[in-house]
Parts: C-alpha cells; structure tokens; sequence
C-alpha cells in the first residue's frame, strides 16, 4: 500500500512539475512587447525561409587562419540544414538541425549520426548550434529589458534546457531593430562567447542585415571567429528537404 | 621638425588601423556553381608491423620464406570523386587506387567503388541505378543490419568502401505530429557473373527495402533482404538522443536459415544451418570538456565459437609441422582458402565490445586530437588497443599517426594475428 501510494505521489508529481513547466509566462505588457520586438528582429535578419551562403574563418592567435563555406537552407520556426562547400577536406558534409535534434552526414560515413549543440563541426569558437541557428524568439523568452538610450538591452531566457545557451544579453539597435552585440552565458552567468554583429548590407529584397559576425570567447583567449553572410534570398523548400534521406542531396539545392 | 613629428603620428595611426581593421572577403566565385565536379584525396601511409612469429597466420603468409621481425610496408592511395549534374539528373563516380609496396613484392589495386546515375524529379523522390553504397545501420564499428554493405573495418570505420550494382529509389514525407519524418527506399539487387558476385549464390534478383521514421525524435529503421542469393533477414535499428550530449543506438538482426561453414582440427569441412540473431547496442558521449566516449556491444550470431576458431588453429598448427618435417604444403594451402573469408575477416567470433576515447584539442592545442581505441574479444578475452593522434591545421591535409597492440593468447583471435603490434603515419591530402 504504502509502496502504491508513494509511486502515485511520485507520478502525480511528475505530472505537475510538466503542467507548471508548460504554462506560459505571466502576462506583463512590456515583456510581451519586447518578445514581438524579437520576432521583428528575426525577420529583419532574415525571411522564415530562405537560402544563404556564409563563409566562417577561425583565426588563431598568431593569425593563422582556417576557413569554411556553406550554403544554408532554413524553413519555419525548426528546420535548418547546411552542406560544406569548401574546403576540399569538408566537402560534401552536411548538417541538418530539426527543433533540437542535430545529425552530421560525412560522405565516407554514409548513415548520418547524432551530433550534439555544444559540438562545432568546424572547430573554432562557433559552435553547432550558432552555425545552425533557429529564430532568437523560437529558442528565447525575453526576461528583462533594459532602455540604453540609442540602445535597446534584451536579457533572453532559454525556453527550455535543451538550448545551448541558457541566457543571451542582446543589445539592438533602436531604429533597425538589429542586433550590434550579443553576449552568451550559462545558466550561472558565465560567458561563453560574445558575438558582434558588423557591416550592416543591403542583400536586396528588403534583407538588410549586418554581414558580418565576430565571436571570441573567454574559454578560447586569443581566438577569434567570423562568419560572413552573402547571398540571402527568401525561399520556399518542401519538409522533405529537412529529414537525413536528404542530406546527400542537399547541394542539389544550389541553383 | 614638428611637420616631421605630425606625419609619424599620422603614419603610426594609419598602420595600426591597417593592422586592426580585419577586411573580410567573400567573392561571389567562390560560391559559383558548377555542373563538373572533381575532387578526392591522395594518401601515403607508411606502416612498421611487428610480426608475432608464433601465431598462426604468421605461419600461413611465411612458411617458405624468411621473415624480419620488423616488417616495412608503404602504401600509397588516391580516391578520386567525380559528379557531372545537369538539370535534375546526376552521374557520380568515385575510383580508388591502392599501391602497396613491402618486402615481398608490389601490388596494385583499382576499384569502382561507386559509379552511379540519380534523378531527382522533387526533394520527395530519387531514383539511383549503379554502383553504390547504402550503409545502412546506427553502429559506429559495426552493422549487423547492413545486408547490402561491404563490412566496415571496425578499426578505421570511416574509410570509403566499395558499394554494389543495386536500382534504388527514396521517398520522403514529413508530417506534422509524432511522426516528423517517413521515408522508404525498395532497392533491386541483381546477382549474375561478374556483378555483385561476392553478394552471394550466383542467382537472379533480390528485393531489398529499408522504411524510416523519424518517430519522437528516434530515428528508427525497419530493413529487409530477400531473393535466391542469400537467405531472407529483416532488421531494426534506432538512434536517439537521451540528452543534448548523450545518444544511444541499436541494431537488431534476424538472418534465417543463415549457413555457416567451419572445419575440425582435421580440416573437415562442416556446414551448420540455423537462424541467427545478431545485436549491437551502442553510445556516444560528449562531456563538457569535448572529450567524446564512443561505446558499442555487438553479439554476432553468424561468427564463430572458440571451440571452432580454436580448431582451425590447431589445423594450421598441424599443417605447419608437416611442412617443416616433410616439405609438404597441402594443409596450409588449404587452410588459407577455406570456407572463404571466414576465419580471416575482421572480428570473426562472436562477442565483442568496442571503446573510443577521443580528446578534441586537449591544452589548447588547436586541431590536435588525440583518441585511443580497444576492441576486446569477449569470448576469448584477447584484445586490440590503439592509440592515435590526428592534426588537421594545414589545410587539407590530414595527419594522422596510428599505433595497435595485439594481446592476446595461443589460440585467440588477437594472439593469433600476423602482427603483435603495428605504427603507421597516415598522410592525406585532399584537392
């Protein structure tokens, strides 16, 4: 009896803790109006779907320099897959990230396996989760805002612990609704990484979005990373585009 | 003086911000597609084996000739892979040539690995005829349910292998709900003279099928094979991520009717018919300081006992004394070539563990990866341990230098190997 009633207590529990985890935030009308203001500042950066092509460069601290091309397809709120075009080495890898599930196809390999957010495919200061990076407001919950007079300070909390950074520091640009600098911590407010968004371009078809994004991190001193985006253009795919069948085929997107 | 004095402060100005301004650039050639393709890699890895005298298939290679204890090999490799793509059709062909050069002799081998034609009318439908490889399975060093595969060697998994002639097709549907993703791939596999000979009994067409669901973020596969070529299997695998860091997979394997062919320590030829299920459970972790643990268990029902493995040994043992007492080879000419490869394959008995330790740039050593492997037998408690070191900072190129042990007893797998220890330096360089 008592072993029953201690297994209901803990499924009851369990139960609770999942409804109490699910309900939404309590409604407060400037949090609200800074979590639209995220979502602006998604579509600003780019559409909800769309094909881009960005160049990342590790630099070490002697100024050695290793760099990797990609062409990135995104659909929706969830779905994000990339393929290796350069360097000969890295050609023909793909990555897809479906929600929070990550897989890495390396041709030789054949079947694609399981990769995991806080793992970079192409070593250096990003990581898996900012080279397949979802929407801020599909990841984040803004917790805290903050007026910096030209600036707009964000204080975004991951919706769920699955997210590779607990909570992110945006500061953004009052008049572009764009980000200029992002800071990424953990949960017990140690930084990860800083990212700083750069060289602001017109990519045509109303996309106008810093090109440029500088990272470096205290874990990583003296290294720096940067991504350069070119090429952005709003696309529709098919679902299928985004599931491991495909991934072989990615590069077929091209056109 | 002062004008002198303005310019160096100028000119200090203008350096220091030609030094710290970074100019990235990102030309639009570097982006351009093109319909030909050709890319690949060329390899020399030089390797020192260590032969273990004593073991049986030292016997088998130098029984009539002198062996140095040390043995020299340098092998030279060069894949290349080449895709033409025009409008939604693609030919793909990938060759691999091997050169091997020890002290016995060269030895050259070409091989198609793949060659093969894709239509791909929607992202939802493909269709592929030719050579080709499927790799199907979840396993990192194994593939129980990878029926249409050559065998992946379980100390370098990630080596290309050479595919089979098959017609294949996949397609794809996604969903909203449980089901995130479906798909289906019906493959035909023709075996007559001259193609997919070593797939099986010389016959005509095998069907084979593979469907996927991608079902509560579990990837999970339900395989087939069947036809006159080789007796029916089915099989399933999964593959799931239990938290950001940790990913666990399987793979079940029913053959029926499976034959397996073993000699006595005579070398009578038996056969033996009976369904086999063979099992692979696997992990793969990340720890927060990048150190990735890879871990698999594989119960292999069509591999070998240790009383069978123990009496081929004694074969080769007995045919080993003829020859040196009376000149006469016949046991171990037939002890090389019979019942095919099945004593000589990588991991012929039946239990195994395998563990991969790697260490993503430990000190800060940027590129550098360190890892160890151990694949131990557990029905005969020998063992392989490899530690290796890769460097990847030169672009492209690839260095990796590997070293085995192999421990092991009389009459076990890893105590009867040519060699007790091997190191090699793997050089790739891809264009």
């Amino acid at each position: 009896m008592k072993k029953t009633l201690f297994l209901t207590w803990i499924v009851v529990s369990l139960i609770c803790a999942r409804v109490q985890a699910a309900e939404p935030q309590e409604a407060n009308p400037e949090l609200e109006k800074a979590n639209q203001l995220l979502v602006q500042l998604d579509r600003n950066l780019n559409p909800v779907s769309y094909e881009s092509y960005r160049k990342l460069i590790n630099i070490e601290p002697d100024g050695k320099k290793k760099e990797f091309i990609l062409y990135s397809v995104k659909k929706g709120m969830d779905r994000v897959a990339s393929v290796f075009l350069s360097p000969a080495s890295e050609k023909g890898r793909s990555t897809l990230r479906l929600d929070e599930n990550m897989w890495l196809y390396i041709p030789n390999v054949g079947k694609p396996i399981r990769i995991t957010s806080l793992q970079s495919v192409t070593g250096g200061v990003f990581n898996n989760s900012d080279i397949l990076r979802l929407d801020y407001s599909a990841e984040y919950n803004v917790a805290q805002i903050q007026d910096l007079g030209q600036e707009t300070l964000l204080h975004l909390k991951a919706k769920t612990k699955n997210v590779a950074y607990d909570t992110l520091k945006m500061w953004v640009n009052k008049t572009k609704t764009l980000p200029t600098k992002i800071e990424c911590l953990t949960a017990t407010s140690m930084l990860i990484k800083t990212m700083v968004f750069k060289e602001t371009k017109d990519f045509g078809n109303g996309i106008v979005r810093p090109s440029v994004i500088e990272t470096d991190s205290p874990l990583h001193k003296g290294y720096k990373s940067v991504m350069i985006h070119a090429n952005i253009k709003k696309r529709a795919f098919s679902d299928e585009v985004f599931t491991l069948t495909f991934m072989p085929n990615l590069g077929s997107l091209r056109q | 003086m002062k004008r002198w004095g303005l310019l160096w402060v100028l000119l200090t100005l203008l350096i220091g911000t030609a030094f710290t301004q970074e100019n990235y650039s990102f030309e639009l050639s570097e982006i351009e597609e093109k319909p030909l393709n050709l890319g690949g890699y060329v390899e020399l890895y030089p390797v020192v084996r260590g032969l273990n005298e004593d073991s049986a298939a030292h016997k088998l290679k130098f029984y009539d000739r002198d062996s140095e204890r040390l043995h020299d090999e340098y092998n030279f490799s060069a894949l290349v892979n080449g895709s033409y793509t025009k409008g939604i059709s693609e030919f793909r062909a990938i060759v691999n040539t091997n050169v091997t050069h020890d002290d016995l002799d060269w030895s050259e081998d070409t091989t198609l690995y793949e060659g093969v034609v894709s239509l791909r009318p929607s992202p939802r439908l493909t269709f592929k005829a030719g050579k080709t490889t499927l790799k199907w399975g979840k396993g990192y060093a194994w593939n129980p349910v990878a029926f249409l595969d050559r065998p992946k060697d379980p100390t370098d998994p990630e080596l290309a292998r050479e595919g089979f002639v098959v017609a294949c097709a996949d397609y794809i549907k996604s969903f909203d709900g449980p089901i995130k993703t479906f798909s289906f791939t019906p493959v035909l596999v023709p075996v007559y003279d001259h193609i997919n000979e070593d797939l099986g009994t010389i016959t005509g067409l095998n069907v084979a099928g593979r469907t996927y669901f991608l079902l509560y973020d579990t990837d999970i596969d339900f395989i087939f094979l069947t036809g006159e070529s080789k007796t029916t299997r089915y099989g399933v695998d999964f593959s799931r991520n239990i938290t950001s860091s940790f990913e666990v997979h399987g793979e079940l394997a029913f053959i029926k009717n499976y034959e397996k062919k073993f000699i006595d320590e005579t070398g009578t030829l038996f056969s033996r018919q009976y369904n086999a299920t063979s099992t692979l459970l696997g992990l793969r972790y990340l720890s927060g300081s990048e150190t990735t643990t890879i871990f698999e268990y594989l119960h292999n029902a069509t591999g070998l006992t240790g009383g069978e493995t123990g009496d081929y040994y004694s074969f080769i043992d007995q045919g080993y004394t003829t020859y040196l007492s009376s000149g006469n080879d016949t046991d171990l000419k037939r002890a090389s070539h019979i019942t095919g490869n099945q004593y000589t394959r990588k991991n012929p008995m039946q239990d195994y563990l395998y563990l991969r330790i790697s260490q993503k740039e430990p000190f800060e050593l940027l590129y550098f990866t360190p890892s160890i492997t151990s694949i131990v037998n557990m029905n005969d408690k020998s063992f392989s341990l490899g530690p290796e070191c890769l460097y990847t900072g030169v672009e492209n190129l690839e260095l990796r230098l590997r070293t085995t042990f192999l421990v092991g007893d009389s009459y076990t797998e890893y105590g009867e190997k040519q060699n007790d220890f091997w190191i090699g330096l793997r050089a790739r360089y891809y264009y």
